[in-house]
């Protein structure tokens, strides 16, 4: 199976989109389902979110941010992956919620937003409120990039109000609960965020459940990397989540264990860049 | 007459071999082989045999290679064992064959092992394969997993003319052969060579198919005539004590999958990092703690403790792996177990506490039990710990299957044909014990192609 890019753009500065040839990824694919990529054959398995499904093929949002997103960023059009394997994970039920709300303010959270919302929407009883939240204007993504058609209701929000609501998506999420009644909230993005999140849904006591992304090696329930802590109980972001109730969630380990390879992952980036430099 | 010693198998230094993953023992030569084989007396009831999960025919083999005939010798190996150079390196042949050899009781059984591994390196070298051409009944089989177990199946159901697919999720095939046993024991040209026999004969290997997943289960079974889940164990076991949590803990599979499946010892150049710090803690007494200690000392690691209840007179790891860890400079603390793990507050693991053991009484495995003694506890500093407690039945294709009847403990059930509850559908390998060696899952494939080839010709 070649895994031909068939679409890479620039959604910022620091995030781009691909789409890539996955027809089983594909064809199974859930939103809170993962993909899990190996670009070349002594590359890692990383974990990726999927935007959405269409034909054989699916899209992805990744961040310019290790070296591995970074080499791909190099690539083109009709550049293959060595290996897309998914979908992986548990997702949380597509049902009717309510007033459901998914809110998101980093690249993998949109990608999860967009995918999320779009399936919600198409259940009866549910009415949407996508909140997307980035720095300033020029982070934010192309509106065809975000959930703003993919909702019933859209908020976009900068940090510094220079377009869309002035805050972050915990500001826009908690004037909605000041508001109204919301039932079911799920959110995705940077983990310190969530927990705020999560701490501020239960102030309000609406249920949560938030994406909780891990280091992960097989991404099978294999190694154990990702083991997170639900009200005490060790469970896998690979097999069990990656989206869990962010009320029960060890939130201090899983943001401690994130960092567990920063060393490694800077000494990689700096090895990579010695090569770039030399290739210049 | 006195007893002929067995002809020593030469091996890496371990000063030097500590520095690399290339294989430790250096297999016997033709000579050698020879040597070793004639020491045999060819007993009129090989006890050996008898020894043997997959029922080869030590005796024969044994003799052929005596009378310098390795490619009968390698012939006959491969009609029972359809990857005797693994098995020959990672069978616990002191339990097995060369433990009922009747020269054991002098201390020097038959070097069985290493004159297998000799015959297929042989074969291999001389570019010998066995040529089974099966003849097609049309009947199709789909394996769930790559590991032994699977293996074993696949070459058996395809001998009797079965087209086979394996369906595995990782994106090399292998299973436990492939991510947990390291190259030093393993090399992964042996397991490269041995996988692409089948291919050779005509199984077809689906990588990065998840069943379950990717993977239909209900198409498998509309499409197939009999399916054989054969999915591991390869979840980890953890303490559940305090400071699991913390960073630079891993569970032993982490550990070895970084190293063997992604080849974490060539970072950077493999993208995959690890980290294994200056002092080392491996919790239990197993192969996979060996393979952890051992890989870790390969890392880099100063100080590399293996922490264990008991002493490692009963440690389940073979011999050979416990000799070669002590000779690399592993130390063994024995009597001792783990209570909770300490960190600093950037949450990196600093220490463990332990308890020290005393014996009471046996288990059920028939082993002495160790009991903590009360007040005993002291702290090792330590700033990486790999816990290598055991596994337990893959749950991802477990759990997408929920008509699959399964014990508490997570173990598919089946009759004594190896058939669970779906039927056309048998299971085997660790997914049923939850945890043994190569070979038993060898055996226990074996055992199943045979019931699948039954229930097919029913």
């Amino acid at each position: 199976m070649k895994h031909t890019i068939t679409r890479k753009e620039d959604l910022n500065a620091a995030d781009y989109v691909i789409d890539v040839i996955a027809p089983k990824v594909a064809k199974k694919f859930r939103p809170g389902n993962f993909a899990v990529l190996i670009t070349r054959s002594n590359g890692e398995r990383i974990p990726m979110s999927i935007e959405k499904a269409e034909g054989d093929k699916i899209t992805m949002y990744i961040k310019r941010l290790g070296k591995t997103s970074r080499e791909l960023d190099t690539w083109n059009v009709g550049d293959a992956l060595y290996k897309v394997i998914g979908p992986m994970g548990t997702p949380p039920p597509l049902k009717k919620y309510g007033t459901v709300v998914f809110a998101s303010d980093l690249v993998c959270g949109h990608a999860e937003n967009n995918a999320m919302c779009r399936e919600l929407k198409k259940i009866e009883g549910n009415h949407v409120i996508s909140i997307q939240s980035f720095p300033t204007k020029e982070d934010v993504y192309p509106e065809k990039e975000r959930a703003k058609k993919d909702a019933d209701e859209y908020i976009l929000a900068t940090g510094d109000g220079s377009v869309g609501r002035k805050g972050h998506m915990i500001d826009v999420l908690q004037e909605l609960l000041e508001e109204r009644k919301i039932d079911m909230v799920f959110a995705g993005g940077d983990i310190p965020a969530l927990q705020k999140l999560s701490e501020l849904t239960k102030k309000y006591n609406v249920p949560v459940m938030t994406t909780v992304r891990q280091i992960m090696v097989d991404a099978t329930g294999m190694c154990g990397s990702c083991r997170v802590f639900i009200d005490g109980e060790q469970k896998l972001a690979c097999i069990d989540g990656p989206m869990f109730d962010g009320h029960k969630v060890d939130w201090e380990a899983a943001i401690s264990r994130l960092a567990m390879f920063k060393g490694k992952e800077a000494e990689a980036m700096e090895c990579y860049n010695e090569k770039m430099k030399a290739v210049v | 007459m006195a007893i002929q010693e067995r002809i020593p198998m030469r091996e890496q230094d371990p000063e030097v071999r500590i520095t690399n993953f290339l294989s430790v023992p250096l297999g016997y030569s033709a000579e050698e082989a020879v040597a070793e084989a004639k020491r045999c007396l060819q007993c009129k009831v090989p006890l050996c045999e008898t020894g043997c999960p997959v029922r080869m025919d030590i005796k024969d083999i044994i003799n052929l290679i005596a009378d310098e005939k390795f490619e009968e010798a390698f012939l006959l190996s491969k009609k029972d064992n359809a990857v005797p150079a693994m098995t020959g390196r990672v069978c616990p042949q002191e339990d097995q064959c060369e433990g009922k050899c009747v020269l054991d009781k002098t201390g020097q059984p038959i070097n069985i092992g290493k004159l297998f591994a000799f015959v297929a390196d042989w074969a291999r070298d001389n570019e010998l394969m066995d040529e089974t051409t099966p003849q097609e009944n049309g009947k199709k089989v789909a394996i769930v997993g790559s590991g032994p177990a699977s293996i074993t199946c696949a070459v058996d159901l395809r001998k009797l003319g079965c087209h086979v697919t394996i369906f595995e999720a990782l994106h090399m095939a292998g299973g436990v052969l492939q991510y947990g046993i390291p190259a030093f024991r393993l090399p992964r040209d042996v397991v490269d060579y041995e996988l692409s026999y089948l291919e050779k004969i005509g199984v077809d290997i689906q990588l990065n198919q998840v069943v379950g997943q990717n993977v239909d289960f209900e198409e498998l079974k509309k499409d197939y005539d009999a399916i054989y889940l054969a999915t591991g164990a390869g979840a980890p076991r953890f303490l559940n004590c305090e400071g699991e949590k913390l960073k630079g803990v891993y569970s032993a599979n982490e550990f070895l999958i970084r190293v063997n499946l992604m080849k974490a010892y060539k970072f950077p150049s493999w993208d995959t990092p690890i980290f294994c710090g200056n002092k080392v803690g491996v919790i239990g007494c197993g192969n996979v703690a060996m393979d952890s200690a051992r890989c870790a000392k390969r890392l880099g690691a100063k100080e590399v403790y293996i922490l264990y209840r008991r002493t490692k007179q009963c440690a389940p790891a073979r011999a050979e792996e416990i000799h070669h860890a002590e000779e690399e400079g592993i130390i063994f603390k024995e009597m001792i177990s783990p209570c909770r793990m300490l960190g600093n507050e950037d949450g990196w693991v600093t220490g463990i506490e332990m308890v020290k053991t005393e014996f009471k009484g046996t288990d059920k495995s028939g082993r002495p039990r160790p009991v903590n003694i009360e007040g005993s506890e002291f702290i090792m500093e330590v700033d990486t710990i790999i816990n290598a407690l055991g596994t337990t039945p893959n749950r991802l294709f477990l759990s997408n299957v929920p008509e699959l009847e399964t014990h508490s403990w997570g173990g598919i059930k089946v009759d004594d044909n190896f058939m669970t509850n779906i039927p056309g559908v048998f299971a085997g390998g660790d997914a049923l014990s939850g945890g043994s060696t190569v070979i038993e899952a060898m055996g226990n494939g074996r055992d199943a192609a045979e019931s699948i080839n039954k229930y097919l010709n029913k």
